[in-house]
């Protein structure tokens, strides 16, 4: 049933997949599928047949540094992962598959292009009564050749975002109407998680990144993401975009809708985001 | 217990949360957390006569670790009826480890997001609506 999403006009259709296709998939050597959830605890309490499981924090993050793991370390959970450069991994998750499209992203920057997101992401295929179980599965460990990291095409730094602004860029930041405004600096009582100072970078467009989902947890057609990303937001394919939230994950979410989706060729997502501009001196502010 | 089992009282926090609900008559109605990242509650404390807990409650929703722990804490002020004094000299640390360190792992805030959210409440309730405090002229020496 691809037929689902070819309908919804995407320039990239191939970089989904149905919760039909994943079951289908679910012994073909060839694919990984891949939970990666805000809620840490679901994979244990039941996850799809055969899946693995990959934590934002522990997983991808450096320990020490704010960065994400090095090639090395990169390397190393592919194989433990029983995954080969040329494995096709298919991405799910809880939240709109939000955390599934902030894995997909940091494979991308490892060069991992072979990348699905299972569309309506965990959610649909609970909801759908599809197959769940605790049994965590081993694979045999692979040979994964230590990737180069290449940040310049899709990742933003905070100089990226200065030399962005100084031509007058496309930003669209994609928090929360209240972050957006200011009113909201950080969660109560984790004032060390936000910033010290509120707003938006100036002239960032304001679209949450659920916008891009519908109920069930799919994504919206091609022709309402436009309606949404280029009608109201004023973006356009031909520009160079910069997504950005509070730390980067949820603007992961719409650099993949803007790239994958709508075909955007030149979308980077600033993962320093608000903790990193909202702390910084001098950066320029609007509320 | 081992982490399957740790999970399971989570879980069934989660499912059968206790003391969820709006308060009736809450002289402290504390919000906590964020919906965007973990979870977010709202804590509502009804303090009794003599400046202790007579009831607490919580609403909100987030992940099953934030939930299920703000289920667990407030089920033992409940249970306990531990005064406002121990509900703010509980350790995060030894929260943690009764839910279960290895479960919880990297996401301490989360599973302190109840605890903390009480505190707060426990703090303003001694602030603005404690009766014995309020009645108690401050003494100098």
């Amino acid at each position: 049933m691809q037929q689902e999403i070819q309908e919804k006009g995407y320039a990239h259709p191939e970089a989904l997949v149905t919760t039909e296709w994943v079951a289908e998939h679910l012994g073909d050597e060839n694919v990984r599928i891949v939970e990666s959830d805000e809620d840490v605890l679901l994979y244990d309490i039941g996850h799809i047949p055969n899946a693995v499981k990959i934590d934002w924090v522990e997983d991808l993050n450096d320990p020490l540094m704010r960065d994400y793991l090095d090639p090395e370390h990169f390397a190393q959970l592919m194989s433990e992962k029983g995954i080969t450069p040329d494995t096709t991994v298919v991405f799910y998750g809880d939240k709109n598959n939000w955390w599934a499209t902030y894995a997909l992203w940091v494979f991308r920057l490892f060069g991992h292009d072979n990348v699905r997101v299972m569309d309506g992401g965990r959610v649909k295929w609970e909801a759908e009564g599809r197959e769940m179980t605790q049994v965590v599965p081993t694979f045999p460990r692979t040979e994964y050749p230590v990737p180069e990291r290449d940040d310049a095409k899709i990742r933003a730094f905070k100089e990226d975002v200065e030399r962005h602004l100084e031509k007058n860029g496309p930003l669209v930041d994609v928090r929360s109407p209240l972050e957006y405004s200011g009113e909201l600096l950080h969660m109560p009582d984790y004032p060390q998680e936000g910033a010290l100072r509120g707003g938006h970078i100036p002239g960032a467009a304001n679209v949450p990144w659920a916008q891009a989902v519908r109920e069930d947890g799919t994504f919206k057609s091609a022709e309402e993401l436009r309606e949404i990303y280029e009608g109201k937001a004023g973006l356009s394919e031909d520009q160079d975009v910069i997504a950005y939230c509070r730390i980067g994950e949820r603007s992961s979410h719409t650099w993949f809708v803007l790239s994958y989706l709508l075909g955007y060729d030149n979308v980077k997502n600033y993962d320093g985001s608000w903790t990193e501009w909202g702390n910084s001196v001098r950066a320029p502010i609007e509320r | 217990m081992d982490r399957n089992s740790r999970i399971e009282v989570l879980v069934d926090h989660v499912k059968n949360p206790r003391c969820k609900g709006v308060l009736d008559g809450a002289d402290v109605v504390m919000p906590g957390g964020s919906p965007e990242c973990g979870g977010s509650v709202v804590v509502y404390l009804r303090g009794d006569a003599k400046g202790g807990i007579e009831e607490v409650s919580f609403t909100g929703e987030g992940d099953t670790i934030s939930m299920g722990a703000t289920s667990m804490i407030l089920e033992k002020v409940q249970k306990e009826k531990l005064t406002p004094e121990e509900v703010l000299a509980f350790d995060y640390e030894k929260f943690v480890d009764d839910i279960g360190r290895e479960i919880v792992g990297s996401r301490t805030r989360n599973a302190t997001l109840g605890l903390s959210t009480l505190k707060a409440a426990v703090r303003k309730y001694q602030r603005e609506a404690r009766p014995a405090l309020k009645e108690k002229p401050a003494s100098f020496h």
